[in-house]
């Protein structure tokens, strides 16, 4: 019982951050699941796939009721994401497991310091492509914007679908910068489509995770109903703190994460 | 900009972020309460909560005779399907919108996500 309770909190926490910043919470899961909690390293990812699932789900929720979700480029985008994850498996056999987490990690150093030295959102503009905008109540104002850089955009949610299929974690890390600093999507936007985003990759694995029998409803059930209440919370942080401050709480998510990746592919714990 | 008029923060939903909305609710919704009905006959249960998932094919079997795994694995799959279930209800929002393009995008985005689970069965 303690146990569930314990399981229930950690997950109501990576519920709110994985919704609130649109990276679904795997991150803080997984090392808290298999160090914390002594779960088995695959029935840990298996659980918390199916915690990103739940994420994306009920964070959209308040997110597209709000106008804040990108349906189009989030789809466009899916197919990226989707065939780079297929794909995942033709990379691991051409580079070894901890190149790629170092690499990893050291594209997480390079995205949070380059957020970091924006101090705040980009400055939307607004274009012919996929345009869309929604109200911010941190800013009192309607954002409008369009996006650009389709192409460059579609490269690199491949790659990132490539790794995150490859490594079981990373997805929304890297779709947030990229929809954000190279695709002209203002943060809340990204944010919104991102946690649509990550719902159909980690399906796809959590499909995947069941029928090889990974799944154990005695972790993944108390995971993902914890999640679910989270998921209700983050979004609410996010439609309503300012976008600086969500970029600031992302830069530090992001370094924790590329410092994990580092020490993964040294060879320690986690 | 559209600021005053009328109460900027409620936002109309398009069909498509109508459908999505939908459809994620209802599989949220499915999906807690099998758990909880799950949890509940795993308190009952002399075993305890269970720690495996129930195959498919034995699914409708143990749903009759009330085992808790299966009601929690039920809740499980619901969770799991869901993303699939709205990609297919996209496709039909597209559709009645008129806009072949993304229907075609989104078809694609199906047709990968079903090819991933195949290939990754064997």
């Amino acid at each position: 019982m303690a146990v569930i309770v314990g399981i229930l909190i950690v997950a109501f926490i990576a519920g709110v951050f994985g919704s609130m910043l649109g990276v679904g919470g795997g991150v803080i899961m997984v090392p808290v699941l298999s160090l914390a909690f002594g779960v088995p390293i695959k029935t840990a990812i298996a659980t918390s796939i199916v915690c990103v699932i739940a994420t994306s789900s009920m964070a959209q929720t308040s997110f597209a009721s709000r106008g804040m979700t990108n349906m189009r480029l989030g789809m466009f985008l899916e197919v990226a994401t989707t065939v780079g994850a297929v794909a995942g498996g033709v990379t691991a056999v051409l580079i070894e497991g901890r190149i790629l987490q170092a690499a990893f990690a050291v594209v997480l150093f390079y995205v949070a310091w380059q957020m970091g030295r924006r101090r705040g959102d980009i400055v939307p503009v607004e274009t012919a492509v996929m345009p869309s905008s929604y109200y911010d109540p941190a800013e009192g104002r309607q954002v409008s914007y369009g996006v650009h850089g389709l192409g460059v955009g579609f490269v690199l949610s491949f790659c990132a679908g490539n790794v995150s299929g490859l490594l079981g974690v990373g997805g929304g890390a890297f779709k947030v910068p990229i929809m954000n600093l190279l695709m002209g999507v203002p943060l809340k936007a990204t944010i919104a489509t991102s946690n649509l985003m990550i719902g159909v990759t980690a399906a796809t694995g959590a499909a995947i995770f069941y029928g090889r029998g990974y799944m154990d409803p005695h972790w993944a059930v108390p995971a993902a109903l914890g999640i679910l209440a989270g998921a209700r919370v983050g979004p609410r942080l996010a439609i309503r703190l300012r976008a600086k401050v969500l970029v600031r709480v992302f830069e530090i998510v992001l370094a924790v994460f590329g410092v994990l990746m580092l020490l993964k592919a040294l060879g320690v714990g986690v | 900009m559209s600021q005053g008029a009328g109460t900027p923060e409620k936002h109309v939903m398009v069909p498509i972020e109508r459908m999505v909305s939908r459809i994620l609710m209802t599989g949220i919704a499915v999906s807690v309460a099998l758990m909880a009905i799950g949890l509940v006959l795993g308190l009952f249960d002399r075993q305890g909560m269970p720690t495996h998932v129930v195959p498919l094919a034995d699914l409708p079997s143990l749903l009759r005779s009330f085992d808790p795994a299966a009601y929690l694995s039920l809740g499980l799959i619901v969770l799991i399907a869901t993303p699939f279930v709205r990609v297919l209800g996209s496709i039909i929002a597209f559709a009645r919108e008129g806009d072949r393009r993304y229907v075609i995008i989104t078809a694609v985005v199906l047709a990968v996500m079903c090819l991933s689970v195949l290939l990754g069965r064997a």
